[in-house]
C-alpha cells in the first residue's frame, strides 16, 4: 500500500515536472524578444522624428505602435490592482480606454523634447520566470544616455511589453503606487481616478497643442 | 513670600511647556496613518508594502518641501544652469564627484567589495592626477566607470532594516537607515577630517554643501518637474520611485546612478532620472 501511494507520487512528480517544461518551452524566447524591442523601438524612434508630418499625424502613429506592442489591458489591470475588481464594468472599460490615452499623450505631448532621440540594444538580455528583460540605451542630444530596460511577455501567442523600466523604477509599480493612493485618499472611490485621469488627459492635449 | 514666587525663567518654560506637549502630542497622534480595516487583506498588504505609517507627517513635510522647493531651490538650480556653461558645471560636478570617492572607497571595503573598491581607488588617483585634481573625468575614459556607495547601502548589506518611509524638507525621500547613513557619510568625507578646523576649511565645506545642492539639484530639474505636473500623486510616486530605486543600489544592479556620474546626496538623490511613470517611452 506504501510503496504503491510512493508510486504514484512519484509519477505525479514526474508529471508536474513534464508540466512545468511545458510550461517554460511555451515562454518567450529571449531572441524573439529582442528582436520584438528593436522592432518597436524604431518604430517608435521613427514616429517621433518625423518632423515633417503635422503632430496629430504623429501621435496616430505612436498609438499605432503602443495599441500594437503593450499589453494594455493586462499592464492597466496590475496597475489597478485590487480595485479593479471594486470598480464597474463600465468603469473598468473606461479605466482601460483612459490608461491607454494617457501612454500615448505622454509621448505625444514631448515630441519637442524627445526630438533627435536615438536608441541602441544594450549588453544584457536577461531571463527572469514569466518573461523577459531586454536592457535598451536610450540618448537624446545634450542629455546623458540612460539605460532603459523591456520588459516583454507572450500574451496570446505574441510577444508585448508589459513593463517599462527606467534606472531601477519600474513604471507599473510607480503607477500602481500613485493611482492606488489616488483612490485610497477619496475613500476608495474608483471614480475620483477616472477624474483625475480625464483631467490629465486634457492638461496633456493642452501640452501638445502648445 | 518670594519663596512662593517661583523664577520667572521657569515659570515661562511651564507657560511654553504646555502648549508644546500639547503641539507635539496632536503632530503625534496625527502622524500616524490611519491603519486599513483588518479584515481587508488586500489594503493591509498595501498598507504594509507602501511602509508609510508616518504618511500624515511625512505628506505635511512634503508640502513643506514643495514650498521651499519653489521658493528656492529650483529658482536656484535655474540661476545655476542659466549662468554657468555647461563646461564649468561638469567641471564642478566633477570634482564634487572626486572628492566623494573616498566615502565610496569605504563603503566599498566595509561591503567586503574589493573589486569595486579598486575601481573607486583606480578612479581616484586618475582623476586626481591626470585629471587634475578631479576636474576631468579621464578615469572613465580609462574604462573606470564610476559607481555610487553610501552607508545606507553598506547598511542594507549587513542586513539593518530600512525603517519606515520619512520625507524630510529640503532633503527629500529617505528612511532612519538612510538618514543615518548620510551623516556617517559626512563624517567619512575627506573634507570633515582635512587639517584643523579653521575659517578657510569653513569656507570650502559650505561652497562644497552648496554646490553640491545646486549640482544635485540642477540635475533633477527635467525629472522633478514631470513626477510634478505629472503625477496624479507625486508624494506616492516619490516614495514608490526612491525605494524601488534604493534597492536596485543596494544590490548593485543597474547602470550608473545619477549620483555616480555626479555627487551623491546619499539619502537625497532619490527621485528617478526617469520622468514621468506611465508611458513605456523612453524619458528624462
Amino acid at each position: 500500500m506504501q510503496t504503491l501511494d510512493r508510486r504514484s507520487l512519484l509519477i505525479a512528480a514526474a508529471g508536474l515536472a513534464l508540466m512545468g517544461r511545458a510550461a517554460h518551452a511555451q515562454q518567450i524566447d529571449p531572441a524573439r524578444a529582442t528582436a520584438f524591442i528593436q522592432q518597436t523601438g524604431e518604430e517608435l524612434v521613427a514616429a517621433i522624428n518625423a518632423v515633417g508630418a503635422p503632430v496629430a499625424q504623429r501621435r496616430e502613429r505612436v498609438a499605432a505602435v503602443l495599441r500594437r506592442a503593450v499589453d494594455v489591458e493586462g499592464v492597466g489591470r496590475f496597475i489597478l490592482g485590487r480595485f479593479w475588481r471594486t470598480a464597474s464594468a463600465e468603469q473598468q472599460a473606461e479605466y482601460l480606454k483612459l490608461f491607454e490615452e494617457i501612454l500615448i499623450r505622454n509621448l505625444s505631448a514631448r515630441f519637442g523634447e524627445y526630438q533627435g532621440v536615438r536608441f541602441s540594444l544594450g549588453r544584457s538580455q536577461a531571463r527572469t520566470e514569466e518573461d523577459v528583460l531586454v536592457n535598451t540605451v536610450v540618448e537624446r542630444p545634450g542629455t546623458a544616455a540612460f539605460g532603459l530596460d523591456w520588459r516583454v511577455a507572450e500574451v496570446g501567442g505574441v510577444p508585448r511589453v508589459v513593463d517599462v523600466i527606467a534606472e531601477g523604477t519600474s513604471l507599473r509599480l510607480t503607477t500602481r503606487s500613485e493611482y492606488s493612493s489616488v483612490i485610497s485618499r477619496n475613500g476608495g472611490n474608483v471614480g475620483s481616478l477616472l477624474t483625475a485621469m480625464r483631467q490629465q488627459i486634457q492638461q496633456l492635449a493642452a501640452r501638445e497643442g502648445g | 513670600m518670594s519663596r512662593m514666587t517661583p523664577p520667572r525663567q521657569s515659570l515661562m518654560a511651564k507657560r511654553l511647556a504646555v502648549p508644546v506637549l500639547a503641539l507635539g502630542l496632536a503632530l503625534g497622534l496625527s502622524a500616524c496613518a490611519t491603519r486599513p480595516d483588518p479584515a481587508d487583506a488586500e489594503a493591509v498588504a498595501e498598507f504594509n508594502a507602501n511602509n508609510d505609517p508616518l504618511e500624515p507627517l511625512n505628506r505635511g513635510a512634503y508640502f513643506v518641501h514643495d514650498g521651499i522647493d519653489t521658493l528656492v531651490l529650483r529658482p536656484a538650480a535655474e540661476i545655476y544652469r542659466v549662468f554657468l556653461p555647461p563646461e564649468l558645471r561638469t567641471a564642478i560636478r566633477n570634482v564634487l564627484a572626486n572628492l566623494r570617492t573616498p566615502v565610496i572607497l569605504v563603503n566599498d571595503l566595509l561591503q567586503g567589495d574589493t573589486q569595486r573598491a579598486a575601481t573607486t581607488m583606480g578612479r581616484f588617483l586618475v582623476n586626481t592626477t591626470v585629471g587634475i585634481g578631479g576636474v576631468f573625468d579621464r578615469a572613465t575614459e580609462f574604462g573606470l566607470l564610476g559607481h555610487t556607495e553610501d552607508f545606507g547601502q553598506t547598511l542594507a548589506v549587513w542586513g539593518a532594516p530600512e525603517g519606515p518611509y520619512l520625507f524630510i524638507p529640503v532633503l527629500g525621500p529617505s528612511n532612519p537607515r538612510d538618514l543615518v547613513g548620510t551623516g556617517v557619510d559626512t563624517a567619512f568625507h575627506p573634507l570633515t577630517w582635512a587639517g584643523n578646523s579653521g575659517e578657510t576649511l569653513e569656507a570650502i565645506t559650505i561652497t562644497r554643501t552648496a554646490l553640491t545642492a545646486l549640482d544635485t539639484r540642477e540635475s533633477l530639474i527635467e525629472t522633478v518637474e514631470q513626477v510634478r505636473t505629472g503625477s496624479l500623486d507625486p508624494y506616492a510616486t516619490i516614495r514608490s520611485a526612491y525605494r524601488q530605486r534604493r534597492v536596485v543600489e543596494i544590490r548593485n544592479q543597474g547602470g550608473a546612478p545619477a549620483a555616480a556620474r555626479g555627487t551623491g546626496f546619499g539619502a537625497g538623490t532619490g527621485v528617478p532620472q526617469q520622468g514621468r511613470p506611465g508611458a513605456p517611452t523612453p524619458q528624462r
